[in-house]
C-alpha cells in the first residue's frame, strides 16, 4: 500500500493503523458526520458499509464502522467510532442517504438508536419479534426462543383520490423466494411502491460467531444460492488475508474459472428470463437451457451444481486436468456460437426490444446516490467492479481491465450488460485456462488468525459485489462476520426504478434486477 | 340422422376444446425446441381438477359460487347455436349475429364479477384489465360479423354459413379484411398474446388467469374449460362464417364426417398460428393494446365499405 496516498484520506493527527487491505483510525462521534460526508462527496470514495461490533467485553464499548472504498488505490478507508456509556450515534441519513439502512439494521439489531434518522421502523426483523431483544448484542445467546410478540407496521401511503393498494407476496405464484410488495397505483401506473422483506431472515451473522471457521466457508456458501461461489470466495480471501495465508497461483487462476462458471450461469439464466418475462418464450428456454449447460459443466468440474464446497481457507478443493481442459475450451467455442445466434435472434424482434427499452429506467443521480453496485450501477454508466478496482484471485495477473457498461438504465440496459458480461467471462476463463499454471491448488499451512485484526474483502459477485467484513478479538477468534451482498444495496434502486411504469412491466423490471432476498434478510 | 347431428353439435364444443389447448401447447413446445406435454394433458387436468376439494374465501357471495356455471353454460349454450360442421342445422331462437355476441358478454361479464367478487387485489385490477380489452375487443367483434352478414344478407349464423355468395368467393377482399379484424378479436377475447399470457405465473401481467386466481377444485376445471371452449367457438366461427368451405349442407353421414374434418383442419390453422404468435414475439405492453383493437374496427369498418362498391 502507498502510504502517501493514503495519507490524503486520513486527517494528520489521526492515528492510523493498516491491514492488508483497509486502513482503519477511530474518530469522535461528533466527527463522524463531517468526516464521511468529506471521503464520499470530497475524495469520491464508496460507502461500502456501515456496521457494529460488540466489544462491551474486551473495550466496553460498542464499535462502528463506516467501510469506505478507494479504488485507484485498492483499499479501503474505514473511520470508526466508540460508543462507550451511550447507546446513541449520531445518523449520516441527512449527508449520505444510503446510509440509511445500515443504521436502521444496526438499530434494530444492536438496539444502538441513530439520532437525526428519518425512519425508526425495524428492518428485516418483523413484528413477531420483540422490540427490546437485540440479537447481534454479545449477551443474547442464539439459541434463545423469545416469546413471540403483536404489533402493526406502518407502511407508506399515498393519499389521493383514485389511489388504491396492491399487495403482493410474500407468497408468489412462481417458485421464487418470500418477499412483500406494496403497491400503491392510480389505474395502472405504478405511484409508489415499497418493499418489505425479512422473511427469510435466518440470523446468518449470528452463527458465524458460534462455528468453526471451516463451517463458517460453508455457512458463507449457504447466504445466497446462486452466488454460493462468490460468497465463499470472499469470505476465504477475508481468511487468509486474517491468517496471512499465501494462496498459490494456480488455485488463484482457478478460482477465477469457477467465478467466471457462475456468473455466466446466472446471466444465462437472466437473460433467458428475461425474455420470457415479456412472453417471448423462445429466447426464455434457450436462456434456461444454456444456463443448465454451464451448471452441468460446474457439477462435472466440481460435483456441486453451485460449486460449494470448492473454497477453503488457502486455495480451493477441486483442479482441473489437462485434458477437461481442452475440454472446456471447446466446449465455450460452442457456446459462445449458441449465444450469439440466440441474441442475434433477441436483437430482431421488434416486440421484444419494444417492451425492454424505456422500462424501468433508474436515474444515474438516484444509482449514484444509494451507492448502487453491480449490474444495476453498470447499467447507467456507473464503472465500478470489484474485479478492476480490487484485483483478488488471479484477475490481476490476467489483466482483467474492462467495466462492461451501459448508459440508459432500464430494462434493456441491464439485459445488455449481462450481454457484454457473458462474453467478457468467457474470454476470461479461455485466457485463465490457458495460462494455468502449474502447482499445488491449496496452501498446506494450518491458518493462524492474527489478533485484533479486521479483514474487509470485496468479491464482484455476478450481481454485484459482495463484501465481507471479518474482525478477531485479543484471542484470535473470529468475532464478527458482517456478509454485504449487493441485493442489500440494490433493494432500494428497484423500489425507485417502479414509480411511472405500469404495474404488468413490474415483474419485468424485478427480474432485470433479480436481487436476492436470502442476501439481503441473512 | 338429424338427431344424431344435433347431439353431436351439442357435445362437440365441450368435447373437443381441451385438445385445441393441448394442440397449442404441443406446438409452442415444438417451437421452443422443448418436448412439451402430450396433447390430451388439458383433459386429464380438468380431470383432475374436478376429483380435487374446493377452498372458497370466507368473504366470496353468490356471484363467486355461481359464476363458474354461468361461465361454463354460456360457452355450451353458444357453442351448440353456432355452425360447427352442418349448416343445415337451422336454428332461429338462438343462432343470431349479436345474441351469440352478447351471451358471449355475459359470460365476460360474470367473468370479471367473480374475478372482483373476494376482494383480492389480483382479481380487481384483473377484471379492470379484462373489461378494457373486451370492451374495446366488441366493436372489431360485431363488425367483423356485421360485413359478413352484409354480404349474406342475414343475421343468422348458419344461414350466414350455408350463404352461397361466400363460397363462390365474390367479395373476397371485404372477407379477407373482416377476417383479419377478426382474429384480432378473437386473440383479445381468449385471452392469447399479444393480448394476454396464459403460460405465465407472474401475477402482476394476468389478465383472464388472475381473474380466476381464486378458484380451485371442481369450479377452477369449470373456468378452464369454459376457457377453452371459447377458443373453440371463436375458431369455428372464424372457419364457419368466413370460409364456410367444406361445412356440411345436407343430413347425410359423409356431408357431417367431411364438415367435421374441415373443421379440424382449419381449427389447427388457428391452433398454429396461435402457436407461431406465441413463440416469436413478446406480449405487448399493456396500453399498446387499444391501438390492435381499433385496428380490428377500422379493418371491418373499410371492409363494409368496400362491399357498397365491389
Amino acid at each position: 500500500m502507498d502510504a502517501k496516498k493514503i495519507a490524503q484520506y486520513i486527517s494528520s493527527q489521526k492515528k492510523a493503523k493498516n491491514f492488508d487491505t483497509a486502513t482503519v483510525f477511530q474518530v469522535l462521534a461528533s466527527e463522524i458526520k463531517e468526516i464521511t460526508s468529506d471521503l464520499r462527496d470530497n475524495k469520491h470514495l464508496q460507502l461500502k458499509l456501515i456496521t457494529a461490533t460488540d466489544e462491551r467485553e474486551e473495550n466496553g464499548c460498542f464499535k462502528l464502522w463506516y467501510i469506505f472504498a478507494a479504488p485507484t488505490e485498492h483499499v479501503f478507508i474505514v473511520p470508526y467510532i466508540e460508543l462507550k456509556n451511550t447507546e446513541e450515534f449520531p445518523s449520516l441519513m441527512s449527508s449520505i442517504e444510503e446510509a440509511g439502512n445500515y443504521e436502521r439494521k444496526i438499530q434494530t439489531f444492536f438496539g444502538l438508536t441513530p439520532i437525526g434518522h428519518f425512519d425508526n421502523r425495524p428492518l428485516i426483523l418483523h413484528e413477531n419479534w420483540p422490540s427490546d431483544l437485540y440479537p447481534l448484542r454479545k449477551d443474547f445467546n442464539w439459541n434463545t426462543k423469545p416469546e413471540e410478540s403483536q404489533g402493526t407496521y406502518p407502511f407508506q401511503k399515498v393519499d389521493g383520490e383514485g389511489i388504491y393498494e396492491i399487495p403482493v407476496g410474500p407468497i408468489h405464484a412462481g417458485i421464487i423466494e418470500p418477499g412483500h410488495f406494496r403497491f400503491s397505483v392510480v389505474g395502472e401506473e405504478i405511484m409508489l411502491l415499497e418493499a418489505r422483506l425479512g422473511f427469510v431472515h435466518k440470523g446468518v451473522e449470528k452463527i458465524f460467531e458460534t462455528v468453526s471457521p471451516h463451517e463458517m466457508i460453508k455457512l458463507s456458501e449457504k447466504i445466497s444460492g446462486d452466488s454460493s461461489y462468490s460468497h465463499s470466495l470472499a469470505f476465504s480471501n477475508a481468511l487468509e488475508q486474517l491468517s496471512d495465508t499465501v494462496v498459490p497461483k494456480r488455485a488463484d487462476h482457478l478460482r477465477v474459472i469457477y467465478a467466471e462458471l457462475e456468473r455466466l450461469a446466472n446471466h444465462f439464466g437472466d437473460i433467458g428470463a428475461i425474455m420470457l418475462d415479456t412472453g417471448f418464450s423462445f429466447g426464455g428456454s434457450h436462456g434456461a437451457r444454456l444456463r443448465e449447460i454451464i451448471i452441468r459443466m460446474e457439477e462435472r468440474l466440481t460435483g456441486s451444481r453451485f460449486l460449494r464446497g470448492v473454497n477453503i481457507c488457502g486455495g480451493v478443493t477441486k483442479d482441473i486436468s489437462s485434458e477437461e481442459k481442452n475440454n472446456l475450451i471447446t466446449d465455450f467455442a460452442i457456446i459462445t456460437k449458441d449465444f450469439s445466434e440466440l441474441i442475434e435472434i433477441a436483437q430482431d424482434s421488434a416486440s421484444l426490444l419494444n417492451r425492454l427499452k424505456g422500462t424501468g429506467v433508474l436515474p444515474y443521480t438516484i444509482a449514484q446516490k444509494q451507492g448502487a453496485t453491480g449490474v444495476a450501477a453498470k447499467a447507467v454508466g456507473i464503472a465500478h467492479d470489484a474485479r478492476v478496482d480490487f484485483p483478488y484471485a488471479a484477475y490481476g495477473a490476467l489483466h482483467f481491465d474492462t467495466v462492461e457498461t451501459e448508459q440508459s438504465g432500464d430494462v434493456y440496459a441491464r439485459f445488455c450488460v449481462r450481454i457484454k458480461e457473458v462474453y467478457a467471462s468467457i474470454n476470461l476463463i479461455t485466457k485463465a485456462l490457458t495460462a494455468l499454471p502449474s502447482g499445488p491448488i491449496c496452501a498446506n499451512t494450518k491458518p493462524i488468525f492474527k489478533k485484533n485484526a479486521i479483514a474487509i474483502t470485496l468479491v464482484e459477485g455476478w450481481r454485484g459485489d459482495i463484501l465481507y467484513f471479518v474482525t478477531t478479538d485479543s484471542k484470535g477468534k473470529i468475532s464478527r462476520v458482517a456478509p454485504r451482498d449487493p441485493s442489500w444495496v440494490n433493494w432500494p434502486l428497484l423500489e425507485q426504478s417502479a414509480p411511472g411504469n405500469i404495474v404488468p412491466d413490474f415483474p419485468l423490471i424485478n427480474k432485470s434486477f433479480n436481487l436476492s432476498y436470502t442476501g439481503n434478510d441473512l | 340422422m338429424i338427431t344424431f347431428a344435433w347431439i353431436l353439435q351439442l357435445i362437440f364444443v365441450p368435447m373437443l376444446s381441451p385438445l385445441c389447448i393441448g394442440i397449442i401447447r404441443k406446438i409452442k413446445a415444438i417451437l421452443q425446441n422443448r418436448q412439451g406435454a402430450p396433447i390430451v394433458q388439458p383433459y386429464t387436468d380438468i380431470w383432475k381438477l374436478l376429483h380435487k376439494d374446493e377452498v372458497v374465501s370466507s368473504d366470496a357471495s353468490w356471484i363467486f359460487r355461481y359464476a363458474p356455471f354461468v361461465v361454463f353454460g354460456v360457452t355450451i349454450l353458444v357453442g351448440a347455436s353456432i355452425p360447427l360442421f352442418a349448416s343445415f342445422l337451422q336454428n332461429t331462437l338462438t343462432s343470431d349475429l349479436l345474441l351469440i355476441v352478447y351471451s358471449l358478454a355475459l359470460g365476460t361479464f360474470f367473468l370479471a364479477l367473480a374475478g372482483m367478487d373476494t376482494g383480492s387485489a389480483f382479481g380487481g385490477f384483473a377484471s379492470s384489465r379484462e373489461m378494457t380489452v373486451s370492451a374495446l375487443a366488441e366493436g372489431g367483434f360485431i363488425l367483423a360479423l356485421l360485413t359478413i352478414s352484409l354480404i349474406a344478407g342475414t343475421t343468422n349464423l348458419f344461414a350466414i354459413s350455408n350463404a352461397e355468395i361466400l363460397h363462390t368467393g365474390k367479395l373476397f377482399l371485404p372477407v379477407v379484411l373482416a377476417f383479419t379484424g377478426f382474429c384480432i378479436v378473437l386473440l383479445a377475447e381468449t385471452g392469447r398474446f399479444p393480448f394476454d399470457n396464459p403460460a405465465t405465473h407472474l401475477e402482476l401481467t394476468m389478465i383472464h388467469e388472475a381473474m380466476i386466481l381464486e378458484y380451485s377444485g371442481k369450479r377452477l376445471a369449470l373456468m378452464e374449460w369454459a376457457a377453452a371452449n371459447k377458443f373453440l367457438i371463436f375458431a369455428a366461427l372464424g372457419a364457419n362464417l368466413f370460409f364456410p368451405y367444406g361445412i356440411g349442407e345436407h343430413p347425410t353421414i359423409e356431408a357431417i364426417t367431411v364438415g367435421i374434418v374441415a373443421l379440424m383442419l382449419k381449427t389447427l390453422g388457428f391452433c398454429l398460428g396461435i402457436g407461431i404468435i406465441e413463440s416469436s414475439m413478446a406480449k405487448f405492453r399493456f396500453f399498446r393494446l387499444p391501438d390492435l383493437l381499433i385496428t380490428s374496427v377500422i379493418l371491418s369498418a373499410v371492409a363494409i365499405g368496400l362491399i357498397q362498391i365491389l
